[in-house]
């Protein structure tokens, strides 16, 4: 290669993080001894551009001082005279593909090559055979996006289309990643999706125009706390999927680097993560395991010979050193003490300047970036107009406050909706009765102890599933018979100054203590039980059935109890808290616990309740058959298979009216910035917990009830908390104004049972 | 049969005085009592590996008890071991940690086997072993080290693994201690497998090796 020609390698900060151009140019150095190497960087902190493998440094402005035409004109110069440019940081790589396009000499992905990266399909390389982890939009309906979250048991990603990925494991995390990933990206393609567990792979290729130069699979084998590669084992690609790659960079007519990450589950299956479109930070790892890519990618781009020696042992590891600095180019200084921030989260550190601080400006230099230019169709799932109620839930919702003017809040139970979700439940059940066990409910009064629902679920032949004394007398007046109530709970037999209620039809136990009391109490159940606390599940209830000598105490107590009640087993794991998944391993493993029991003691187990904590749609979707299947299959003496909704059967079935007291709207703008309205977090502790449906009704048109969808405006509560945000966006209409009604919807079950008296004198 | 494809680990073998006895040496197993100690033992152990399985990996064919290393510490054993005696153990050696992934294994569905491997390691390493050993023998049984197995030579241990089958013919080798899918290659350095025995009844392809019930392979 002619001294004449340089190579402009950028991207060169080596952190915690470390980009490409390090490891980039020492490749280079590597093969080829006497080229002129050129550090670019826009941040003075970089450590790469100290690196004495570098024969020039050429540190820029931060990106958002750049004068775009300035820096374009000085690419093309720079090209247009035979050097050559790698970048190495893919938020450069898109800003070159947006706002500089294409030239031989840059080796760098076009604009078009890179929409075949947009994550999650990674459409440009499907052609692998990867699969694609199940996802869905961000911004879908909030009740689409909650239970795509409890199917996959709250281990998701939230992922923007080329950047950045956060962990996922709460509504409240949720939200709260959604709100800045798209203030941070400027996009609406936020997309969840599901995990999936293996080990980190990844394949590195170089191409130039289109054509395919070599490509390598690396194995991560340590990995850093933030997810990067700390060491690794290298090989050349298999050769049917060198092949399919070679297919697809033709078809993109990929220029430079590039990596695919993904992921081999435990049976071989592997999932795509991403394709960041440059190469990775660990490749001159891959060099020295004697696959030099950028080395190869230059020779073919610039006609060069390049032979390379094998290394014996592939494997490559890093290091931490120090280096001197240049002293032309110097550090920044430390920001004043007083910009420090205190670590959250336990995390070390005091602060100071760091790679990250400059990035935020490039992604905001970013703006013709093509993500950001939304479809209508995208525009239309970040703002949804408020649209007239059409499904019965929303018809109910009009027809109850229709001539509604009375004090707010006020919660209103909507009993048409209740009778729906009982009778939906029985229907159910109806269709059950030709298999064994049978399914029997039992309804749980501390859900909702109103009169109402106590004497609905009485009407549908359901049990009382009751936690302490208190509640049985409640059953017992409103008139059920002892024999009607499961009694469960640490407190079952509070309050102590009566005594406990016997002839009960279920109890059962959270300590072994309590059952060796409970089996000397006459007559006090027809089946006495034990509440079982699973290994790996994390609560405060049930009894821990992990520890040997502990198991051998159960299984005495149990033989103790033969003949004096019929045996049971509870299980409550709240489905909606650990997932719809998990939830079925977890049942699955009961089973196999109860077996164990019923082999060790020869008493059959004749009852199995599996507790309540369903959300609505997820008791909607519940497989009774297969439930019935497995448990007939692994315990065919049980005659009675329980489930205890209470949330599931009521949290719809109430509204909370609530009035607006005032309305903030920003000059210029339409839609109002915030409202603050007469309800609180009193009313709806739970309203972070799980999205509600919210309805807007004007106060002086008795007929304009509207259902509201996603949009700006921020939803305030009445007191002085700052945790009173009973929404992060909604879309209000613009003619909003102080009188006007807000109505929650899903505000029954807890958020109600769980309200409590706050400002009100 | 026996490791002797490979010279430089016939050479090797041979500096190692208890070579002989590794090779000859019988996979580990579990004594049952044919008594209800044992069988609370086994259920209850078979029950919570079940549990323990957790939702993530139950998404997959093949999911390993990975759970065991935290369930317990690795050192030694006393042999042999019953079923009723194991679950009072904190501290377990591998041919324990075999015996018990090769049960789950089973619990799950697949054809796992015993197995045994050679491995390399430098002397110093070695000696902190015999050291763990010997001082921590008297803890579990007062016996002295001479009356246990003595699996640490100079450069090379032995050490026991699964030999899970797969429907195709091919196997994996796990090493329930340390939680590793071994690789079908041999390696020099440090922590480099030497050679691997399944006692799975038929021929099972591991990369380009083929192991043979009974045989001693050299990687």
């Amino acid at each position: 290669m002619s001294m004449t020609k340089k190579v402009y390698i950028s991207g060169l900060h080596s952190g915690q993080n470390p980009t490409a151009g390090a490891g980039i140019a020492r490749c280079l150095r590597k093969a080829f001894p006497k080229i002129y190497l050129v550090g670019v960087d826009h941040w003075q902190g970089s450590s790469g551009l100290h690196d004495a493998i570098l024969d020039e440094t050429l540190l820029l402005p931060r990106w958002d001082q750049i004068n775009k035409e300035r820096y374009v004109a000085q690419l093309q110069e720079i090209l247009d005279a035979g050097h050559i440019w790698i970048p190495a940081l893919d938020v450069e790589v898109y800003w070159l593909a947006q706002n500089f396009g294409t030239h031989p000499n840059l080796l760098s992905p076009s604009g078009e090559a890179l929409q075949g990266t947009a994550k999650p399909d990674v459409k440009g390389f499907a052609n692998l055979g990867f699969g694609v982890a199940e996802s869905i939009s961000a911004f879908s309906p909030d009740e689409e996006a909650h239970a795509f979250l409890r199917q996959n048991s709250w281990q998701c990603w939230l992922k923007g289309p080329f950047h950045e990925a956060k962990r996922i494991n709460s509504w409240d995390s949720f939200l709260r990643h959604r709100h800045d990933m798209e203030k941070d990206w400027k996009t609406s393609r936020l997309f969840l999706q599901k995990n999936n567990f293996g080990s980190e792979e990844s394949i590195c290729f170089a191409a130039v125009h289109g054509e395919l130069v070599h490509a390598i699979h690396m194995e991560k084998r340590l990995i850093t706390g933030e997810g990067k590669t700390w060491a690794g084992g290298v090989k050349p690609l298999d050769p049917a999927l060198l092949s399919q790659l070679k297919k697809s960079l033709a078809q993109m007519g990929w220029s430079g680097g590039g990596e695919i990450e993904y992921i081999r589950d435990p049976d071989g299956k592997n999932w795509i993560i991403e394709c960041n479109p440059r190469y990775p930070a660990w490749i001159y790892g891959a060099a020295m395991t004697g696959m030099n890519l950028p080395a190869r990618m230059l020779s073919r781009a610039l006609d060069m010979a390049f032979i390379e020696p094998k290394s014996p042992f592939p494997y490559f590891t890093r290091v931490v050193q120090e280096i001197p600095v240049r002293e032309a180019i110097g550090l920044p200084r430390p920001p004043d003490p007083s910009l420090n921030k205190w670590p959250v989260g336990g995390g070390k550190g005091k602060g100071g300047p760091s790679h990250s601080s400059y990035l935020p400006p490039l992604r905001d230099s970013m703006e013709f970036r093509r993500d950001d230019v939304l479809t209508e169709e995208e525009e239309s799932i970040k703002a949804v107009p408020p649209k007239t109620p059409s499904d019965s839930y929303s018809k109910e919702v009009e027809t109850m406050t229709e001539s509604f003017n009375g004090e707010t809040p006020l919660r209103i139970p909507m009993e048409h909706w209740t009778q729906y979700r009982f009778q939906n439940l029985l229907d159910r059940l109806q269709a059950t009765k030709a298999s064994s066990p049978e399914i029997r409910i039992g309804f749980s009064i501390k859900t909702s102890p109103t009169d109402y629902h106590i004497n609905l679920a009485r009407q549908s032949g359901f049990y009382m599933e009751c936690i302490s004394q208190k509640e049985i007398h409640r059953a017992i007046g409103l008139g059920a018979k002892p024999s009607d109530v499961i009694l469960n709970g640490p407190g079952k037999f509070w309050p102590l100054t009566t005594p406990p209620v016997t002839g009960l039809h279920s109890l059962f136990c959270d300590s072994v203590e309590e059952f060796n009391e409970v089996i000397e109490i006459p007559n006090i159940s027809q089946c006495i039980g034990m509440r079982i606390k699973l290994p790996q599940l994390s609560s405060r209830f049930g009894i821990p059935f992990d520890d040997f000598e502990h198991f051998q105490r159960i299984l005495a107590a149990i033989r103790k109890m033969k003949g004096r009640a019929d045996l049971g087993f509870h299980f409550h794991m709240a489905s909606w808290s650990i997932g719809v998944k998990r939830w079925k391993e977890a049942f699955r493993s009961i089973l196999t616990w109860c077996q164990s029991v019923e082999e060790l003691t020869g008493v059959k187990v004749r009852r199995l309740d599996l507790g309540g904590g369903f959300f609505p749609a997820d008791l909607q979707e519940l497989n009774f058959a297969w439930i019935q299947a497995a448990v007939r299959d692994a315990l065919p003496n049980v005659q009675g298979l329980y489930f205890e909704p209470g949330r599931s059967l009521t949290q719809e079935g109430e509204i909370l009216v609530s009035r607006v007291l005032s309305v903030r709207k920003p000059e210029d703008e339409v839609a109002p910035s915030e409202v603050v309205v007469d309800a609180c977090i009193a009313e709806l502790p739970l309203i972070s917990n799980y999205p509600h449906r919210m309805f807007f009704k004007s106060s002086d048109s008795a007929d304009r009830t509207l259902v509201l969808g996603k949009g700006k405006t921020k939803v305030l509560g009445r007191i002085c908390m700052e945790n009173d945000v009973l929404s992060d966006g909604i879309n209000l209409p613009p003619d909003i104004k102080i009188g006007d009604y807000i109505i929650f919807g899903d505000a029954g079950a807890y958020e109600r049972t769980m309200s409590y008296d706050f400002g009100r004198g | 049969m026996i490791l002797a494809a490979d010279k430089s680990l016939h050479a090797m073998l041979g500096t190692e005085e208890v070579s002989q006895r590794w090779v000859e040496h019988p996979t580990s197993s579990l004594l049952h009592h044919d008594k209800a100690c044992c069988e609370e033992a086994r259920l209850w152990f078979m029950s919570l590996a079940r549990s323990m399985e957790g939702w993530s990996a139950a998404q997959f064919e093949l999911k390993a008890p990975t759970w065991l290393s935290q369930e317990f510490e690795w050192g030694p054993s006393i042999w042999p071991m019953s079923w009723c005696e194991l679950v009072k153990q904190k501290t377990i050696d591998c041919g324990v940690f075999a015996v018990l992934a090769r049960e789950i294994f089973r619990a799950q569905g697949h054809e796992a086997h015993a197995g045994q491997c050679l491995l390399r390691y430098n002397e110093t390493c070695c000696n902190h072993w015999k050291d763990l050993w010997k001082n921590g023998m008297p803890k579990v049984d007062g016996k002295k080290p001479g009356e246990v197995f003595n699996w640490v030579g100079h450069n090379v241990v032995y050490h026991e693994v699964v030999i899970v089958e797969l429907p195709d013919q091919t196997a994996k080798v796990y090493d329930s201690t340390f939680n590793q899918w071994y690789e079908p290659e041999g390696r020099s350095g440090f922590a480099g497998l030497l050679a691997v025995r399944s006692e799975g009844p038929r021929l099972l392809r591991w990369g380009n090796k083929t192991l043979s019930c009974g045989e001693w392979v050299d990687l």
